[in-house]
């Protein structure tokens, strides 16, 4: 929309309380990171400028940089397997199935509940004596596969991430919302000219999501993804050998060791990483995406079904 | 409806902008005191007590506040961002060790000294301030201590044939051997969370190996790469999984009378006379005794026995007089012998100031103590021995030394890169 | 695709479909109701069961004592309202100022727009983790130490990016020609954004209120960090009233976990029922 002259006032009014919250509670701490970041200091003692040698440090760390290869392993599965199934489940939950309600709340549920409580669940679920899938192996005869799943160098990040792939609940909802905006008419006539359920996910609801909702989930649970924290943390707490770690963890550590330095120059690696990461994502979708161009591959698509 | 909401959500606003802490007294000094001996802990039911006593005894003049802390790497969270930001609460509890030092030059804590000297000092254990003086100054006060010696489960221990504990390490996996073929665990381990029970293990075999001055040259004394390979082999004793446990997978199992060997410090005692873990209405005390440090052959660490700090006590520096008065008062206070021999009792915790035990005292508890003092010397468990760093660290360096990714040197190697990378 | 295929579908490949559709949905329901069954058995233990035998073996007797640990002993009543007090004026505060933000940013050509949106975006990124010292400063400072105050405050900036971010994607779906009729129309800046923008993007405010509140109703570091009176303390922390230096009471703190969840899921199936209910009228998509 084309900015009216009169309109600059209400403009800067609306804009101007987010901007200061983004600047008291984002830019200024962030550059108190950064500033932190080329410096040795414990948060007791003087401190000692140190230039970029932290930089250098995360750099030859070996724990680092797989940090940073689980995180963007992570966003990547998030954003294009977790995202996705979701978008599936939010497409049959909203033809309105038997108990669709029932199903929308249930799958929410992972979001309450609190992460310690899932932690030590899957921890029991991959648990080596007592775990749960170990027993469904030796169930079915496949006792040799049974193993110490969060304790073996090859199977503990996957491990981490398959059980979690699955808790889809919030971008389902998210997606579901959007979906249920979308003019019914359109259905309607796709149902006259005969096409069938996934068809008309395929050439209607997906099209019309795409830049909207699905972009939205898909750079929320990457942003998700390059964030992840709490839940490695109670699960591995980053092992074995450092295995399952990511840049916050990572991150966390050193501040427990009181390396504020080392621990402020991962956060702004990981800030860098992330923008890097989101950019591209949004890049992926951009082109000719706005309403004009969603309504033209509407149409494509019903000729393609006459 | 709408209307009713947005009324509600202004109403709920303006109450939470509003509210504020209760006002106190003016001349009543009021001293703020973040605790993590609250909630669940062992001493906080004798600490409540004690506290409110004192508030009753001092009532109009000085008043203890106590901050409500059970999430201890919170609390770690919560004392670090105040220290830094010079805002440290009056009094707080800090644990890592290795930091005290720093802590203590920092300037930031109360010089405690003069009113040690006075006499208050002699309350305390010989030496108890040397390690962490500054200048011979005493600013943070070593309070809560802790000794790690074996516990073992003896009717388990019959049933594979052993009558005795282990006097030797070799004797130890001979005994390991014969507890493996029954079927049982010899003792927990765990890489997973913070390797607490391994880390231990680490120590005690360290000391064993290394005696006295096991610490004198840091990591470089090959003590802890030999005590790296006793500690790799113990892996092949555990249980299943003891990669990924935590240390709710090492109590779980000695609770489930399926492993032999526990260790822990003495605040875990109690849970051997808890009804909720007794066993067809045997009491888990019942099977236990306690032991000593076995022996290492050609080792230098008979008779040592390992110890930490658990707790040290430090008062942020005040301006006002009065209130650094009654700031020391109270830690007088809660450090009196009388005061201290009663906690003691109702929490199994030990600590660093000369008091009698009391007669009621747990058997496991006594034969614990007797343990320490029998000790030739002692030695520092190895989270309080070196940087923090290094405890951090030391979960993932285990874990890859039990699965073959490094070697005992290597293993070493990645704690000293660990504690280089911190300095 | 050929039309025949299209016009005469097969019985067995609708079928199929249907029965794939079922899977997918039972297997999904199972998958997440499975941790708050266990929750809820967990929680009806003695620790020496959850410790000691089969995490996955039935309670011998339900040990109802826990939750009325988890009630007394925690003061877990005072925290469930604290909780709710903070969330609801954090999210409230927060999805009003983003929304405003996001309608500029969505709706208005000028000098700085992608930039600022930038800003908000990598706002999302920062781990808050890092950022206890500052805003421990910030807080203080301000003079909120240990009041409602400061934490709606922290938690309403902190989930600024993401509130923004949210119905920013929401708010670009509704047609501009609606906006721009509704201009000639004389309809003015905050007439159009009250009256038209608001209602349409319901569901990208929803969806950042829902995100905005689980986050206040989770968070435990800063509700740990900026309080110190245990009368504001937050469920979070009184959760964590059953862990202790050395140990765990695991089967109070999943009491006390179960009954910080239910307010959330009745909260959450009531406010999905009133906002998103009226949703399917108001089509505005294509």
């Amino acid at each position: 929309m084309k900015l009216e002259r009169s309109d600059r006032g209400p403009l800067l009014a609306f804009l101007l309380p987010a901007i200061i919250m983004m600047v008291v509670f984002f830019v200024i701490p962030v550059i108190y990171v950064v500033a932190v970041s080329f410096l040795k200091w414990n948060g007791i003692s003087a401190p000692i400028v140190r230039g970029f040698r932290n930089y250098l440090l995360l750099y030859k760390d070996k724990a680092f940089a797989r940090s940073i290869l689980n995180n963007v392993i992570w966003a990547l599965v998030a954003g294009f397997i977790q995202v996705p199934l979701a978008m599936v489940m939010a497409i049959i939950l909203s033809r309105k199935p038997k108990g669709w309600k029932f199903f929308r709340t249930v799958y929410f549920f992972p979001q309450v509940i609190s992460g310690i409580a899932l932690a030590t669940l899957w921890r029991a679920i991959y648990s080596a004596d007592t775990g749960l899938l170990n027993g469904l192996l030796r169930a079915i005869g496949l006792g040799d596969a049974a193993r110490d799943w969060l304790g073996t160098i090859e199977t503990a990040f996957p491990a981490v991430l398959i059980y979690w792939v699955f808790y889809i609940g919030y971008y389902m909802v998210i997606m579901m919302a959007d979906i249920t905006t979308i003019d019914t008419s359109y259905y309607e006539a796709a149902v006259i000219d005969g096409a069938s359920d996934f068809q008309q996910a395929i050439y209607i609801t997906i099209p019309l999501i795409k830049r909207t909702s699905l972009l939205t989930c898909i750079t929320l649970a990457s942003v998700m993804g390059l964030r992840q924290f709490e839940q490695v943390y109670m699960l591995t707490n980053g092992g074995p050998a450092n295995t399952t770690s990511t840049i916050v963890l990572y991150m966390y550590k050193k501040m427990q060791d009181s390396n504020y330095g080392l621990a402020s120059a991962s956060a702004v690696i990981l800030i860098i990483v992330g923008v890097i990461f989101i950019v591209t994502i949004r890049k992926l979708f951009e082109g000719r995406g706005d309403k004009a161009a969603q309504r033209k591959a509407i149409k494509k698509a019903r000729r393609a079904l006459k | 409806m709408k209307k009713t909401i947005a009324l509600l959500l202004t109403l709920v606003m303006v109450f939470g902008l509003v509210a504020s802490m209760p006002a106190y007294a003016d001349d009543e000094i009021v001293i703020n005191f973040p605790s993590i001996w609250v909630g669940t802990d062992s001493k906080a039911a004798y600490m409540s007590q004690l506290i409110e006593n004192f508030n009753a005894e001092n009532a109009g003049a000085i008043k203890v506040v106590v901050e409500e802390q059970t999430d201890y790497q919170a609390y770690r969270d919560k004392i670090r961002t105040t220290i830094t930001t010079g805002s440290a609460p009056d009094i707080c509890i800090l644990d890592t060790t290795f930091d005290i030092k720093a802590y203590a030059e920092s300037g930031k804590f109360m010089d405690l000294t003069p009113y040690l000297d006075e006499g208050w000092g002699n309350d305390f254990t010989d030496g108890a301030f040397d390690a962490w003086s500054v200048d011979g100054k005493v600013s943070i006060l070593p309070f809560e201590s802790a000794v790690f010696t074996p516990i073992y489960n003896a009717k388990l221990l019959a049933e594979c044939g052993w009558d005795h504990f282990p006097a030797t390490y070799d004797e130890f996996f001979q005994m390991c051997k014969d507890v493996k073929a029954k079927g049982f665990n010899a003792m927990g381990q765990m890489a997973g969370d913070n390797a607490w029970s391994s880390m231990l293990w680490y120590s005690l075999i360290a000391e064993a190996i290394g005696g006295k001055d096991v610490y004198a040259d840091g990591l470089d004394n090959p003590a802890f790469v030999e005590a790296a390979k006793v500690l790799k082999e113990m892996y092949s004793y555990t249980f299943d999984g003891a990669v990924s446990a935590a240390a709710s997978d090492v109590n779980g199992h000695f609770l489930a009378r399926d492993t032999v060997v526990y260790l822990n410090g003495p605040w875990w005692i109690a849970n051997f006379y808890k009804e909720d873990n007794a066993v067809d209405g045997v009491l888990l005390a019942d099977d236990c005794e306690v032991a000593v440090n076995p022996t290492y052959e050609g080792g230098l660490g008979e008779g040592g026995l390992v110890t930490t700090v658990q707790g040290f006590l430090a008062a942020a520096k005040q301006s006002d007089p009065a209130k650094e008065e009654a700031v020391v008062k109270f830690l007088k206070y809660i450090t009196d012998p009388q005061h201290v021999s009663e906690l003691a009792l109702s929490s199994g915790a030990m600590f660093f100031v000369k008091y009698t035990p009391s007669p009621d005292t747990s058997l496991i508890s006594q034969k614990v103590t007797e343990v320490a003092n029998n000790a030739a010397f002692t030695v520092l468990h190895v989270n309080g021995a070196f940087p923090t760093a290094f405890s951090t660290e030391f979960p993932a360096a285990l874990s890859a030394l039990v699965l073959g990714q490094v070697d005992e040197q290597g293993f070493v190697d990645q704690l000293q890169t660990a504690i280089e990378l911190a300095e | 695709m050929s039309e025949n295929k299209i016009h005469a579908p097969l019985h067995g490949k609708e079928l199929i479909l249907a029965i794939l559709r079922w899977i997918l949905i039972i297997f999904f329901a199972v998958y997440t109701l499975f941790p708050l069954i266990w929750l809820i058995l967990s929680s009806l233990k003695t620790n020496f069961e959850f410790q000691a035998m089969s995490p996955f073996a039935l309670p011998k007797v339900p040990q109802w004592q826990n939750y009325v640990n988890a009630l007394k002993v925690a003061g877990l009543g005072r925290m469930l309202l604290n909780s709710v007090i903070v969330g609801l004026a954090a999210t409230a505060v927060n999805v009003i100022i983003a929304s405003m933000g996001a309608y500029c940013i969505s709706r208005f050509r000028f000098k700085g727009r992608e930039r600022i949106f930038t800003l908000f975006t990598a706002g999302i990124l920062v781990p808050l983790n890092a950022l206890m010292v500052p805003y421990f400063v910030i807080i203080n400072k301000l003079g909120l130490y240990n009041t409602y105050g400061g934490m709606i405050l922290l938690y309403c900036a902190i989930g600024i990016p993401m509130s923004t971010f949210l119905i920013r994607g929401l708010m670009d779906s509704v047609p501009m020609e609606l906006e721009e009729a509704a201009y000639i129309d004389g309809c003015g800046f905050f007439g159009r954004f009250f009256y038209l923008i608001l209602p349409l993007s319901r569901t990208g405010i929803v969806t950042a209120a829902t995100f905005e509140f689980l986050t206040c109703w989770n968070e435990f570091v800063f509700a740990n960090l900026i309080v110190s009176s245990e009368k504001l303390r937050t469920v979070q922390v009184g959760i964590r009233y059953f862990t202790n230096q050395f140990s765990t009471d695991y089967v109070s703190m999943y009491a006390a976990i179960v009954i910080s969840i239910i307010p959330s899921i009745l909260g959450y199936i009531l406010f999905q029922e009133q906002i998103i209910a009226g949703m399917t009228s108001g089509a505005v998509k294509g």
